[in-house]
Formats: structure tokens, C-alpha cells, sequence
């Protein structure tokens, strides 16, 4: 029954007013209260309204006062972004467990500058002015709003979650679209990439394959943005060179030190991240310049040398040390074992640089070569002595590199690959360069012999293939036609059929020639080594090398610092096509901008970059497509804008747990949505508009400043529809909201009010004006010169650039079209579309209309099914705000019974104000 | 006196529950240019005692059946269904315009409203060597229709859609001579009795032959086999899965079994059919068919899918030409669909294509813009 502190607790569950008030009173009761709100701020809907109805008070200037007392009151924890998951128990000793949603923004450091949303790149659609405009991915939900600390809105992207090494696309996206280039190469360094222009130039961008963008048109051009961070944030045109290090090593803050096996992307991105983090770090390799396969594998002509070399200079800059022509565990290098003596954590990323071979006779004759070696050769600057008419043997894109290496070496190629085009291996893109080049393709062909003639190459005897069943790769397995040989006159054989692992010698387990590792962690079964990139996964790409880099950086500092392998690291990320992405507004069809490639007749007489590039317009113009799924984009502009260091970007949900003996449920309502009856054209016209929309159109802290002006004019004909969405059985929402009969008279005494000389006609089936003040009001707006026409409109049409109303006034009895400029549909309230969620957690039951269900309609109105759960407000049922705050006070009234049972001889006592007692402040 | 027991009438439709808000007439296409109120004979029908007299009520008649006023009645009052009803109690007396009369004597000697012999039904097809669906089980039985059997416009939309269907690899089959009429309009004409055995005519003949798909040209087939039989009691229920063609052709396009070779490089708008669309809310499948034919450029008019207006030719009034003298509602519509800038006017019905068209020659306007049914447009692009 009591809470862990002693203290007698009521949880409230909803901050519009009848949740605020319930708080409040049961606050200044002496009990402790729990106001939890699942939006960011306190206020509910009626923090929207503009004023009213009948009195045409300032919803606001009402309001806002007893949303300051929320914070100001001691007895009162707030709780924003907050829904409740579970409750167990009974009256009087509830268990309740919260889950607080990330705000991504420290409440309390917060400010409330607003220097962050300034700085922000990124606008979504403002949902509190009902999406009349937009504000930034950081943001406060209104300048009243309690607590006054911004929020992020944060979703995923498809990109990100696609991309191996989960780089922040939309961020350096964003960036590029703002004109920030060197912010934008900085971003993808702070994700722990070092390589932004080699994986700008090598990628296999599977983040473009899944870009929301191509629902619409195309996708964005990913990879070749990135190139442009590097080329124009890091390279070219700024004054002088950027040098993220500033030339200074970065500084040693731990003891251990750390051993890579491997100078490659894998390595030299876990030597990267872990010397940032301050551990020295050193890199054995066997070969005699570092890169790994992105120096020895991948040719000039995609990846020139000084972009390479640029980048490992940066990282070397940083104070990794570099141990090259140092193989380990073979060719008298050092072992595992000898590492370890004076290394306390070990990462292997040896890639994959062994060949497999042909298994042909003759293969190892003069003139019969090995792609890896061959294109090895070739990079670390050697002459390659080959003959006028190669055969390239393989369909990947170490096949393709080394056939469009022959071609530029002035040889005639020939590709051939056992199956057809469709099971290529190879990046679609890179076959049609090669093919441009004159690189020529035989399908469905495998080599049977090599022939020799004089100990040399002579040709290749190939049979043809046929495709059969699918095998273990999905692919279909191809099958030797019988009688089919020929033979390709050839005097040069390059093999590319696939590569290997070396691993024996290493020391560590291995399956295949793979090491096996935990796939989280990247453990090996060695303690303190870990694995990763093509030595664990095979062959693969330069961006899973990179994000296994950063996976095993991770691992290596939480295992020296003794920290939980696995806490918070996942593998589950959402699918890409799990992802819905709503724009802020209608996508303009803009196709993806081209990069511009240098013609096929200069290429081959080189190895000059066959890729030119983004221009500057080009870059920006394409980043400006990007639809920002995930809304904050993490370009992380907001954590350098805030001086008090309240951006929290990797902010997580966290539980939070309470026991209380009350529960008030006040969650309040949705509005209709229109767009469920298409015939009045709403969501069509925008000159159809609901009334929640006009509220905020003639407050003077909405989108317009308080004037009423729709698609850019005053209208200067406008009519009010009112039952839209209630008493309509249709719909199965049979009840009558109750409200917006008033809310039109008021709306449109406003109208009147604000646009002098307009015509204001409102469609009604019969006026309720049954509370205080309502018919007397109800007068006064007729009197203002409103028409009110009996009929219930059927639907609105477009005649030009005129919307027609078609109705029948009841009272004529004859069918009429009236013109108008702007149509405001009086939408009804409807139950939460997650209240069915609550009556779960909290056992509650739902009427027939979808309200929670009081336990008795006349007797017990406040009380629920359950003993100890209330209901306040609209969650109830449809209620204007005097009866709304009625209701949460009898609510309120109703638990602190319960409370006051439970806990005679502890209350905490407000001293009464003389307010209490009936004296207005001031007086 | 043609008198109704209104009281009965109304509680037995559920006339009481009308708030008279006047949504149904508001909305109602021939209000604007008849005296037909839907609203106002309901509340005549309730104010009247117990006898509420039909006669000189020639607006019943007026009624094109389009479901506008029931689909949008706010109270699940069904003012269309409350016609047709008074339009029965009429039609009992016999006193009905003699076009309706023969509409109906000639669907109940020839199976058909066109006064056309019962041996010529099959005609259509005579030369395409069809699978005769009651020899030779196939999986649909293709259901042409009155009018696609009978009329030149309507025979040509059935040999289109029998292109398509054929291209697609579809086992289908047909009744030639043996289909009787459907007796949709024979039902919205008010002879409820003539309905109720011609539905169990067709039900006992479609059991027999054990039809467990079936597909229709029109919408207006579609509706009675879909909506109307099973409402016929007592008699064994037709319960076949019935589809519209154009549910079949999207349905095809998805499996990736039809496809366009071609084109039909034009602007299109697209005409929902009521029968289709505000009966069925079938919107998106014809839409789907012509978004997939390439070339194809889809323009929406502004009154689409759910307030599409009705072409004036269902619910009998295909027979009742110039009972009313004013402008025919398909020529509004044509006129909406030419300030489109559509070249074609496109739609799924045979009652749309041929007041669709007999309207682009009263307005001249045929050097502009063409009717065509959505399976002629797919069979050019075939």
C-alpha cells in the first residue's frame, strides 16, 4: 500500500487539463502525484484552442498559469514522453512500471535558448499547429510548453540501419544540403569511419537499395555524396587541406596496448578508433605498404593512390604505429602468443588474399596467372608483363578489376563466367564499365584445360554451361553441356574465381579458413583477440571491413576496461522495409543527379579515376532530395550549437517504476479525421480545413500570427460543416460529440470577428446549446449576421478555383451549390486510437462508442471498473472544458478518499493560501 | 389510388430512423434537374397515416439507383432501396411506362431487356472458338452480360477482355446461347417477382454446372450475383466467388501473368461506374489496370472514385430515355472529363460506355475525346 518512500502516491495518466487539474488538486491535498504525459510537454488540447466558447476567454491565457503550477508544486513529479507498460495490483497498492521514451535532451541542463533549433537542418511537420506548418527535428512543442526543454523526434532511417558500419547518412545528407561540406566529412569521421573518399569511391552502397526516396523517383545518391563530403570538405577547394587531426597526435589516456593483425580497412578502422579513445595501438601487416586490399587489391582507376594515402596519413597522424613486411604466425614473423606478451588485447582482420585455384590441368604454367597477386602486382606499382589476348576467368568484381587492368594494359579481354549475366557477383554498375571499355563477356562457359604450347599458354579449352536447380546460394548451378568444348585462342589465363583466407598459423579457431568469432563482441576463442572482416566472413566489402572495425574497437576498450561485453549492443536492427516514411510535404519528382565519368576512349589509355564526381550544385541540389526519414538527421549540429551540452543523441527509453493507490486515467481524445469521409474533399482542397486547423489558424501563437488566410488568401466566403464524424452510424460513431456546435458558433463569431464583411454560413442538422451561457451565445453569433442553413451537406466539389458546396437546405426542400473559399469541417471527437492499449495494461473496459466505460452512468461517473482506476474527461466521453475540469475535480475528489483511507496519520499538509480561502491573488 | 400501408413501409425499411438532414438529396444527381427528393418522400411516407398514395409520384422513376443517398446517409437509411420498393408496389399494379413494360415482358421470354432472340446470344463469340463452360470444365465462367452480348459497342469490350484473359493464360469458359440475363434491372425496376425467379432460374443452372468463379463484364452483374441473389429466399444461395473484370485483370498484372507488350501512349481519365464504385467501392483495381499499360497518362477528374457522378443509365433508366427532358448527367460528365484534356474517357461498365458515348455525339465532341472501355485500352497495348 505505501510507496518505497512512505509517501501515499496517485498516478495521473494524461496532462491536458483534466489531468493537470486532477494533479494539482490531489497535490495540494498532501499527496504525492505522478503526472505522466506521453507527448513532450503538458497542456493537451486545449493548449491548441484559441479561445472559448461561450465567454471567448483566451485558451491560453487560462491555461498556461496552471500548467506553471505543475513544476512549482513539490508534491508533483512530472513525467513527459512517458506511457504506462504495466500495472499490477489492487486498490489502494498498484505497481505501476513507465517507460520514459528518449527526449535526446537533458531537461535539466536545457535552456530553452533555442540555439539548437536555429542550427538544426532538418524541418518536420508541426503536428501541434496540426500540421499547418513545420518546425525543426529539435524542437519545443509551443514556446508555453511545460517542461520548457526541446525534444529531438527521432525515428530510423532506412539507411542507416542498412548501412554495415551504420553510418549517419542522412546526417552528412543533411549537411551537404545546408552548404556545410566540411561538416559534413567531419560527421562520417565522428562515426568512427577514417575512410570517407575511399568509401565514397568503393562502396557497395546497399543504404541506396533501400532509400525511400525510390517510391517516389530515385534514389539518393548515397555513395557519391560521400565522395563530396571528402573531395570538398576534406581536399579541395577550402583554403588550405583540412586535417581532421589538426597534425597532432591524438593523446594516450590507458596503459594497454593493442596489437592489429592487418593494415586494412577492418584494421586500420579498429586502430582509428581505439587511438581516438586513447590506447596505443600498432599494425603488423605483411605487405609492404598498408591499405590492405583497398592498396592491393582495388585499382587505381577506381581508387586513386593519394586519396588512399591521404587517409591512412590521417590516421597514422594520430600516433598509430605501423609494422609492415611483419607477417604473424608464419614466414618467421612473430606468434599470437608473442603479441600477447606485450599486448593486452589483439584485433585480426587479415582479409582474404589467398586465390582459389582453377583445377584445370596445365594451370600453373607460364601465362596462367592469379587475379589477387595479378592485380597486387600491378598496384604496389610493379610492370605486369602480360600477353595481347587475356582470358579473365570468373564473374566477381575481382574478375572485372583485373579484366579492365588487362584492357589498360593494352590487352584484349575476354570475360567468361559459367553462368549468365543476372548471377554475377560483380556491381552491376562495374560489368557495364567494363563492358563500355570493350571488355567482352562470354556467359555461360567454364574453362576445362589451359593449352600449352611450349610451356606457355596457348588458349583455353571451355565447354558451355546450361543453368539447373537453384544450389546452396540461391543461384541457379550451372551444368556442363556435354559435346559442347571449344577453344578460346588466348595467351594469357587470369584466374578469378574467388579468394582465400590464410589463417593457418594464427593460432585462434577456425572453420573452413574462417575465424570463427562471436558475432556481437567479435571474440575469438582466444581471450583478448578478436576478429573481424573478410578473415570471419569471407570475401565481403571495404564497408562491412569498416564496420566490423568499429564493432571490434567497442569490444577491445570494454574488454580492457572490464566493462559488459554485450550490454546495449544489438544486431537486431529494423528491416529497411519496416520503415514508413510520411514527408512533410508533397516530393517533387526530381530524378538523382548524374556523376560524370570520364569517356570510355580516354580511360582505358590509363589509370586515370573514371569517376568524376558531384559538382557543387550537383551535391547540393541531390542532398535536397533526401526526405529525411528518420527526421534528426544526427548531423549533430544541435551538440555543437548547445553551450550547456544537453543534446543527448544516443538518449535510450528507460523504465521507470512506481507503486501507487490511485490511478486516474485522463488521456482525453483523438478528432476525427476527415479524410475517412472522402466526399468533402478534405486532405483534396486545401481550402478544407477541420476546426482544430482553424483554431490554430486565428491564434495569434499559430502558424499564421493569428491571421486566417488559407492556400496564401483571406477567404472571403466561408462555411461551417458541423456532425462530421458523430452521429454517424456509418462511421460507427453513432454519438454526438457534444462540443462543435458551440465550437462553430464561436469559430465563427471568430471568423466574423477577424475577417469583417465575410460571408459565414454554417450547415447545421439542430444546434445544441443546452449548457450555461451556450443559447444566449448562440443568439449573439446569429445576430452577428451567420447564417444558419438546415441541411447536411453531401459534398464538396471544385468549380475552378471555387469549392461548391452541395447540399439540400432541408428547409426549402430543395437541392443548392454554394460557392466558398474556405470549408471548415467541424470534426467530431473520437476516442484514443490507442485507448484499447490502456484497457489492456490497466484492465479497463470500453463502451459501446469506444470511451472507457464508467461504473455507473448517472451515480458513478468517475469511478471504472476497477477500484482504485477514475476516469477524468473526455476519456470518458465528449465534454466541453467546464465539464471536463468538473469531472477531473470529482475524479480527484474520488481518489484522494481512497488515499486519505489509506494514510491517516501521515499527511503532508500544503499551507493554505489565502486563494484557499476564496481571496483572489493580489488582494 | 395507388396506395401504400406507409406505416408497415417504413418501420419494415427503417424509414423512422431519417433525421431528415437532407445529406441524401444534397447529394442526389437527378435532384438538381427532377422533383425526385429522397428526403422529402421518406417524410411524406412517414407523415402519411397509413396510406401514403404512389400515384403522379413519376419522380420514383427518375432514380438511377446510384447508391449515393444510401451510401452517404448518416444514419444507415437506405432512401435508394426505399424506391426501388415504391417503384415494386407500382410495377404490381401494372402501371408503368411502356418501356418498362417491354424491358420486362422481354427479359422474361428472351432472358434479355432488348427484345433480342434468345438464339442469337452467343453470337459474339461465334468465331472465337471459346471453351463452352457446361461441356468443358474450366476455372471461371466468364459471364458477358446483355448488353456485351448483344450490342456492336458492348461485343467488342467482351472480345477485348477475351484477348486479355487468353494472354494471360486464363481457363475460362462460356454459356453462349444458355446465359440468361441477370435480372439486376429487372430487380431496380421494381419486379421483385419476375427477380425472384429469375435468380432461382440462374442459381439451380450455376449449381448445376458447379461454377466456383465467376467474372462479369458489367458491374451491374457483378452487384446482383455479388449482392442480390443471396438476399432471395428461401431457394438454394449462390455463393460463387464473383468478380468484376477488372478485379481479375489487376489481379493478373500483380502475378505478373499479363503483360503489355505495347502501348497506348494517350491521356486517360477514368469514370467510375457506380455499380462498381460507390455500390462495391471497387476504385483502385481499374486504376491499377490502366496505370500498368504503358504510355498510358491517368488523369483524375475532379468528381472520382466516391463522388464520381453517375452517367444516368442504371436502375432501368437505360429504357427510360427522355422521361426527363434536361440535359442527360452523362453529357455533364463528358464535359468534365474534356476540361480535363483527356483524350480518352475510360471506364468499366457497358451502361457508362454507351451513354458515355451517345453523349460525345450530341456534344460533337468526338474529334476530342473517345470512349473506351478500360479492357478495349489494355487489349491495344497487348
Amino acid at each position: 500500500m505505501n510507496s518505497a518512500n512512505g509517501r501515499h502516491a496517485a498516478l495521473v495518466i494524461g496532462a491536458g487539463i483534466a489531468g493537470i487539474q486532477a494533479a494539482l488538486d490531489i497535490a495540494d491535498a498532501g499527496f504525492k502525484v505522478y503526472l505522466v504525459e506521453k507527448s513532450p510537454s503538458i497542456g493537451g488540447r486545449m493548449s491548441q484552442l484559441d479561445k472559448t466558447f461561450p465567454t471567448l476567454d483566451c485558451s491560453s491565457c487560462i491555461l498556461t498559469p496552471k500548467m506553471a503550477d505543475v513544476p512549482r508544486n513539490p508534491n508533483i513529479e512530472l513525467l513527459t514522453c512517458t506511457q504506462v507498460k504495466n500495472v499490477e495490483g489492487h486498490a489502494g497498492d498498484f505497481h505501476v512500471t513507465l517507460e520514459r521514451a528518449p527526449r535526446y535532451v537533458d531537461e535539466k541542463n536545457c535552456t530553452g535558448c533555442g540555439l539548437c533549433t536555429d542550427a538544426c537542418p532538418v524541418i518536420t511537420t508541426n503536428i501541434f499547429n496540426a500540421g499547418l506548418d513545420t518546425h525543426k527535428a529539435i524542437y519545443r512543442v509551443f514556446p508555453q510548453a511545460v517542461p520548457a526543454a526541446f525534444v529531438i523526434e527521432k525515428k530510423t532511417s532506412p539507411c542507416k540501419v542498412t548501412c554495415p558500419a551504420h553510418i549517419p547518412v542522412q546526417g552528412y545528407v543533411a549537411l551537404i544540403a545546408e552548404g556545410k561540406f566540411r561538416e559534413a566529412y567531419q560527421r562520417v569521421l565522428d562515426a568512427g569511419v577514417p575512410f570517407v573518399g575511399t568509401l565514397g569511391r568503393v562502396c557497395y552502397h546497399p543504404c541506396e537499395a533501400e532509400c525511400k526516396r525510390a517510391d517516389w523517383d530515385e534514389a539518393i545518391s548515397i555513395c557519391a555524396l560521400k565522395r563530396f563530403a571528402y573531395d570538398e570538405g576534406a581536399l579541395h577547394t577550402l583554403p588550405e587541406p583540412f586535417d581532421p587531426t589538426q597534425g597532432k597526435p591524438a593523446p594516450v589516456h590507458y596503459a594497454e596496448r593493442v596489437a592489429v593483425i592487418g593494415a586494412g580497412p577492418a584494421g586500420l578502422t579498429t586502430a582509428y578508433n581505439l587511438t581516438l579513445r586513447g590506447y596505443k595501438v600498432t599494425v603488423f601487416d605483411a605487405l609492404p605498404a598498408p591499405g590492405g586490399m583497398l592498396a592491393a587489391g582495388i585499382p587505381e582507376y577506381r581508387l586513386p593512390r593519394n586519396v588512399l594515402d591521404d587517409e591512412i596519413n590521417s590516421i597514422t597522424a594520430l600516433g598509430v604505429e605501423l609494422k609492415m613486411n611483419t607477417p604473424i604466425g608464419r614466414d618467421g614473423g612473430p606468434s599470437l602468443e608473442d603479441l600477447q606478451k606485450e599486448y593486452q588485447a589483439v584485433f585480426m582482420a587479415i582479409g582474404a588474399h589467398g586465390s582459389s585455384r582453377l583445377g584445370v590441368p596445365n594451370e600453373d604454367i607460364q601465362g596462367v596467372f592469379q587475379a589477387v597477386p595479378f592485380l597486387r602486382h600491378l598496384n604496389m606499382g610493379h610492370e605486369a608483363k602480360i600477353g595481347k589476348r587475356v582470358a579473365v576467368i570468373g564473374g566477381g568484381n575481382s574478375a572485372i578489376d583485373a579484366a579492365r587492368c588487362a584492357l589498360r594494359l593494352g590487352s584484349e579481354v575476354q570475360l567468361v563466367y559459367r553462368r549468365s549475366r543476372v548471377e554475377m557477383p560483380a556491381a552491376a554498375w562495374e560489368v557495364a564499365s567494363a563492358e563500355e571499355e570493350g571488355v567482352k563477356l562470354t556467359f555461360l562457359s567454364a574453362p576445362v584445360r589451359v593449352i600449352e604450347k611450349d610451356g606457355r599458354v596457348a588458349g583455353i579449352e571451355c565447354v558451355r554451361m546450361k543453368l539447373g536447380e537453384p544450389d546452396s546460394s540461391e543461384r541457379r548451378r550451372p551444368v556442363p553441356v556435354e559435346g559442347s568444348e571449344y577453344i578460346l585462342e588466348v595467351d594469357t589465363v587470369i584466374a578469378a574465381i574467388g579468394q582465400t583466407i590464410e589463417s593457418a598459423g594464427l593460432g585462434v579457431e577456425t572453420k573452413w579458413d574462417r575465424v570463427i568469432v562471436d558475432p556481437l563482441t567479435l571474440e575469438t576463442s582466444v581471450k583478448g583477440v578478436f576478429a573481424g572482416g573478410d578473415a570471419v566472413i569471407g570475401p565481403a566489402s571495404v564497408v562491412e571491413a569498416i564496420g566490423a572495425g568499429i564493432q571490434a574497437a567497442e569490444s577491445i576498450h570494454r574488454y580492457l576496461r572490464g566493462l559488459d561485453m554485450r550490454e546495449g549492443r544489438t544486431k537486431d536492427y529494423p528491416k529497411a522495409k519496416d520503415i514508413e516514411v510520411v514527408p512533410t510535404s508533397p516530393v517533387k519528382r526530381a530524378p538523382r543527379e548524374r556523376v560524370q565519368e570520364l569517356p570510355a576512349a580516354e580511360r582505358v589509355s590509363g589509370f586515370r579515376e573514371v569517376e568524376l564526381g558531384l559538382t557543387k550544385e550537383q551535391a547540393i541540389a541531390e542532398a535536397q532530395r533526401c526526405l529525411n526519414c528518420a527526421v534528426c538527421s544526427e548531423c549533430n549540429q544541435c551538440v555543437t550549437a548547445c553551450t550547456r551540452g544537453a543534446i543527448i543523441h544516443d538518449d535510450k527509453p528507460r523504465r521507470v517504476d512506481v507503486d501507487v493507490d490511485a490511478i486516474l486515467v485522463a488521456t482525453g481524445f483523438d478528432v476525427f479525421d476527415p479524410h475517412r469521409k472522402p466526399e468533402l474533399g478534405y486532405g483534396k482542397y486545401p481550402q478544407v480545413i477541420t476546426g482544430l486547423e482553424f483554431e490554430r489558424l486565428a491564434s495569434a501563437s499559430g502558424p499564421t500570427a493569428g491571421k486566417i488566410i488559407v492556400n496564401g488568401q483571406q477567404p472571403k466566403k466561408i462555411t461551417f460543416i458541423q456532425c462530421v464524424g458523430s452521429r454517424d452510424r456509418t462511421l460507427n460513431l453513432p454519438n454526438c460529440s457534444r462540443v462543435c456546435c458551440m465550437a462553430v458558433a464561436k469559430q465563427a463569431h471568430l471568423a466574423h470577428d477577424r475577417l469583417p464583411g465575410a460571408e459565414i454560413t454554417v450547415f447545421y442538422m439542430d444546434v445544441r446549446a443546452f449548457g450555461k451561457g451556450f443559447e444566449e451565445f448562440y443568439d449573439r453569433v446569429r445576430k452577428e449576421g451567420i447564417l444558419y442553413r438546415r441541411g447536411n451537406p453531401s459534398e464538396v466539389l471544385r468549380r475552378g478555383d471555387k469549392l461548391i458546396i452541395r447540399a439540400e437546405d432541408t428547409l426549402l426542400g430543395e437541392q443548392i451549390e454554394l460557392e466558398s473559399d474556405l470549408v471548415v469541417l467541424a470534426a467530431g471527437l473520437t476516442p484514443r486510437a490507442d485507448a484499447s492499449d490502456l484497457t489492456r495494461i490497466l484492465n479497463l473496459q470500453q463502451g459501446a462508442d469506444g470511451y472507457f466505460q464508467e461504473a455507473h452512468p448517472k451515480l458513478r461517473t468517475v469511478e471504472s471498473n476497477i477500484p482504485g482506476m477514475f476516469l477524468a474527461g473526455c476519456c470518458q466521453g465528449p465534454k466541453d472544458i467546464p465539464d471536463t475540469v468538473a469531472h477531473a475535480k470529482a475524479a480527484a475528489s474520488a481518489a484522494m478518499i481512497l488515499l486519505r483511507k489509506n494514510s491517516v496519520p501521515e499527511i503532508q499538509v500544503i499551507e493554505p493560501t489565502p486563494e484557499d480561502f476564496g481571496v483572489p491573488e493580489g488582494a | 389510388m395507388l396506395q401504400i400501408e406507409s406505416r408497415t413501409f417504413a418501420k419494415e425499411r427503417g424509414l423512422f430512423a431519417c433525421v431528415q438532414c437532407g445529406k441524401c438529396t444534397g447529394g442526389c444527381p437527378m435532384a438538381m434537374k427532377t422533383k425526385l427528393n429522397p428526403r422529402m418522400i421518406i417524410y411524406r411516407v412517414l407523415i402519411a397515416g397509413n396510406g401514403f398514395n404512389l400515384e403522379g409520384r413519376d419522380e420514383l422513376w427518375d432514380c438511377t439507383t446510384c447508391s449515393t443517398c444510401s451510401s452517404r446517409c448518416p444514419k444507415q437509411v437506405n432512401p435508394m432501396e426505399a424506391i426501388i420498393a415504391m417503384r415494386g408496389a407500382i410495377v404490381e399494379k401494372g402501371k408503368v411506362h411502356p418501356n418498362v413494360k417491354t424491358a420486362l415482358e422481354s427479359t422474361f421470354r428472351n432472358g434479355n431487356p432488348l427484345k433480342l432472340p434468345r438464339d442469337d446470344r452467343g453470337l459474339w463469340a461465334k468465331d472465337l472458338n471459346l471453351k463452352a463452360y457446361a461441356e468443358t470444365p474450366a476455372e471461371y465462367l466468364f459471364y458477358a452480360g446483355c448488353t456485351p452480348s448483344y450490342d456492336p459497342r458492348g461485343q467488342k469490350v467482351a472480345r477485348a477482355l477475351v484477348q486479355l484473359l487468353q494472354s494471360a493464360g486464363v481457363d475460362f469458359g462460356i454459356l453462349g446461347n444458355d446465359e440468361n440475363c441477370c435480372a439486376s434491372e429487372v430487380r431496380r425496376l421494381g419486379e421483385a417477382g419476375l427477380f425472384e425467379a429469375m435468380v432461382e432460374e440462374n442459381t439451380e443452372m450455376f449449381k448445376e454446372l458447379n461454377v466456383q468463379k465467376m467474372l462479369t463484364v458489367s458491374p451491374h452483374c457483378f452487384n446482383a450475383f455479388k449482392n442480390d441473389y443471396h438476399t432471395v429466399e428461401p431457394g438454394e444461395k449462390f455463393d460463387a466467388q464473383v468478380q468484376h473484370y477488372t478485379q481479375v485483370l489487376a489481379g493478373l498484372l500483380k502475378e505478373d501473368r499479363l503483360k503489355f507488350n505495347g502501348s497506348f501512349a494517350k491521356k486517360v481519365t477514368y469514370h467510375d461506374p457506380c455499380y462498381l464504385g460507390k455500390h462495391n467501392g471497387i476504385f483502385d483495381e481499374p486504376r491499377e489496370v490502366l496505370n500498368h499499360i504503358p504510355g498510358v497518362e491517368l488523369i483524375e477528374m475532379d468528381r472520382s472514385r466516391e463522388k464520381s457522378l453517375c452517367c444516368e443509365g442504371g436502375g432501368g433508366r437505360m429504357w427510360l430515355e427522355g422521361t426527363n427532358p434536361t440535359t442527360r448527367l452523362a453529357q455533364l460528365r463528358v464535359k468534365e472529363a474534356l476540361d480535363t484534356g483527356a483524350e480518352v474517357l475510360a471506364t468499366a461498365c457497358p451502361f457508362c460506355l454507351l451513354t458515355l458515348d451517345e453523349a460525345v455525339k450530341h456534344l460533337n465532341a468526338e474529334e476530342k475525346i473517345r470512349v473506351l472501355d478500360i479492357a478495349e485500352v489494355a487489349a491495344q497495348a497487348l
